[in-house]
């Protein structure tokens, strides 16, 4: 509570400092520097605290892979740009969510080698060129308060410990916050949440090439993390290549597609188990991609539909014998009703293939279930400019998720507001 | 929005500043120079999720100023015709980045870029949003109201104008080395004030008199 009203307060500080405070971002020798405030309000998603009467069942719908609710969340972020020449720059962003640390976002060089040809390279922690909102998250061009589930939701798989069977892993559908030992009697000791199909709240690190024609643009990478587990340091000796190509045939309207694969496990599991079973696999996570935008006049209508397949070792019966998908998408719209006011609309959808288990799910052992159970999230909401670097929104958001689950809330219904300022 | 001062819209309906003398006199002009000490701001906001190096711009000059009466004659409110004026949108800046127009100006927003932009202002009285357009095509907004009007992109945050809107005539935008001209300016005594995007507070401002012969009055400013 202390948390949130310092914020608070601190966001009513730089909304009432005069815009001419951050009319010059530029410091000179080339540095600008720029950053965003949000604030957000709303009811709470986890379990209640220990001596609750009656409390209601956590639902988790809206918590990331920091543990935090994306619906309550206070998050600062500063970034700067040292730009020395014109084909050299060094880019920062430092952020920090609830104000409990700060964290690297982005920190990388950008080199454009030739000056008239859009090629350029970028290394160190970068953003991700797979899929689109991605670099779209944590910026003023998001009009709901809600991530989209295929970025955010947590699944019930960790690269750094997991099940030993089918039965493993259908115990834990729907309770991605918190999974691990005994359950997952393999690997890290301590209980810790899964993963997204693909993390908004971290970018990898690593090598990029972008071409940005003007028809068709490029751009591929090679990082030590995944799309699910970006990473600083390296886990597993292994490289994730990835790359998007868009299409842009008519100004307003942009297609893409984007693939990736990386090693997901840690090389403590993979060591272990390839030594076992005297095998060499490779435990990866594959993504696939598809992403659409097309905006005109007052509207904006986005879409993004990602498949990631992630390969597990076999280890006890009943056996998870086949690789793991997770397919989940979006459709959102933006209407501008005026300079001041838009309204905005989110349909999301998260699926998983199904595998057989012996004695789970607890309710119906036995037969083929989802590996996680389906979730699906419907977000609306709209905002105000009220001024032009201070935007209030507010959404009111649905969830369910698709049973059989236990210990978990299968649907739950938000409202949220927020204050973002920007400079 | 930032109102103007509230003398020249009064001024509309007294039918004229009180220190007019004389209609049949001769007009005068009123000449000078504006020196403001502001360098060019940078345009580039850090875009730390792009994948590749934005597009190179200068940044937005602030050495341009606008010189007004803040009294004028009834005939400066008398005008019938609907004047045009343009404001491009050209690799990503508004050109030019500073306007001064007078009220009931159409003012045209064609899209000189490759890519969309989005042409809005929250100006109490002149709010507008034209939506997102694409290359070659235009866009025009009628200001009807005095006051400031701050136009930016929807799109690109870097991008911001300024529209002066005035209810009578005399007003000039300085040119490159910050000179102006306002002409044909009755005989009488008259406020001259200078507006710049830099200036906090009291804009500068000079009394100056035009004699009933006419002839050209030199009014310097200096902007810190």
């Amino acid at each position: 509570m202390r948390t949130c009203r310092r914020s608070f307060a601190l966001l009513l500080l730089l909304a009432a400092t005069p815009a001419a405070a951050f009319a010059q971002v530029s410091l000179g020798g080339g540095v600008t520097v720029g950053g965003e405030v949000t604030a957000t309000f709303g009811a709470r998603d986890e379990a209640a605290p220990a001596g609750t009467v009656n409390p209601e069942k956590p639902a988790y719908f809206n918590y990331t892979d920091y543990a935090h609710n994306a619906l309550r969340m206070f998050r600062v972020s500063f970034s700067g740009m040292w730009q020395p020449a014109s084909q050299f720059a060094f880019l920062v962003e430092l952020r920090s969510e609830n104000l409990d640390r700060v964290t690297p976002y982005a920190m990388y060089a950008r080199v454009r080698p030739w000056k008239k040809l859009p090629l350029d390279f970028q290394a160190g922690r970068i953003p991700s060129v797979f899929g689109a909102y991605v670099r779209r998250y944590g910026t003023s061009d998001n009009p709901l308060i809600g991530v989209p589930l295929v970025y955010q939701y947590l699944t019930s798989l960790r690269p750094d410990a997991i099940p030993a069977s089918a039965d493993g892993l259908l115990f834990y559908r729907g309770l991605g916050w918190q999974v691990g030992p005994p359950i997952y009697p393999v690997g890290d000791k301590t209980q810790k949440p899964g993963v997204p199909l693909m993390t908004a709240y971290q970018w990898d690190t690593g090598v990029q090439g972008h071409f940005g024609g003007r028809l068709v643009q490029g751009a591929v990478a090679i990082t030590s993390g995944t799309l699910a587990n970006p990473r600083v340091d390296d886990d597993n000796d292994g490289r994730q290549w990835s790359g998007r190509v868009s299409f842009t045939p008519v100004v307003g309207l942009v297609l893409a597609a984007s693939a990736s694969q990386g090693e997901f496990l840690t090389r403590q599991i993979t060591d272990t188990y390839n030594a076992l079973l005297n095998q060499d696999n490779h435990y990866t996570q594959r993504g696939l991609g598809l992403d659409a935008e097309y905006s005109r006049g007052y509207w904006i209508v986005r879409g993004e539909l990602i498949d990631s397949r992630w390969n597990l070792p076999k280890i006890n019966n009943p056996p998870i014998d086949r690789p793991l998908h997770a397919t989940g998408g979006f459709v959102e719209g933006t209407y501008r009703l005026s300079p001041r006011y838009y309204v905005a609309g989110r349909a999301d959808r998260l699926t998983f293939t199904r595998i057989l288990g012996k004695s789970q799910p607890a309710s119906a052992p036995g037969t083929w279930t989802p590996w996680d159970a389906p979730v699906n999230r419907v977000e609306l909401g709209g905002g105000v400019k009220l001024t032009r670097r201070l935007t209030g929104r507010g959404v009111l958001q649905y969830n369910w998720r698709e049973g059989p689950v236990q210990f978990i809330a299968t649907k739950k219904f938000y409202s949220s507001a927020q204050l973002a300022f920007w400079f | 929005m930032r109102r103007l001062p509230w003398v020249i819209i009064v001024m509309a309906f007294l039918g004229g500043p009180l220190a007019l003398r004389s209609e049949s006199a001769a007009n005068g002009s009123i000449r000078g120079r504006v020196d403001v000490r502001a360098e060019r701001t940078a345009n580039a906001r850090p875009d730390t999720s792009g994948l590749g190096m934005a597009a190179s711009r200068e940044g937005t000059d602030r050495r341009r100023s606008v010189v007004y009466l803040e009294s004028a004659p009834q005939s400066a409110f008398e005008t019938r015709e609907q004047p045009r004026a343009r404001m491009d949108q050209r690799n990503e800046q508004f050109v030019p980045h500073l306007l001064a127009i007078t009220a009931g100006t159409w003012v045209d927003f064609p899209n000189d870029d490759r890519t969309y932009h989005s042409v809005f202002s929250l100006s109490k009285f002149n709010s507008f949003d034209l939506g997102r357009y694409a290359a070659g095509r235009t866009k025009s907004i009628r200001f009807q109201n005095p006051g400031i009007v701050r136009v930016f992109c929807d799109i690109h945050p870097n991008m911001s104008a300024f529209i002066l809107v005035f209810a009578h005539r005399y007003f000039a935008v300085t040119d490159e080395d910050g000179r102006y001209r306002l002409d044909n300016v009755p005989p009488g005594t008259y406020t001259v004030t200078v507006w710049n995007e830099t200036v906090r507070g009291d804009l500068p401002a000079r009394i100056v008199t035009i004699g009933d012969n006419g002839g050209e009055v030199d009014a310097d400013f200096k902007v810190q």
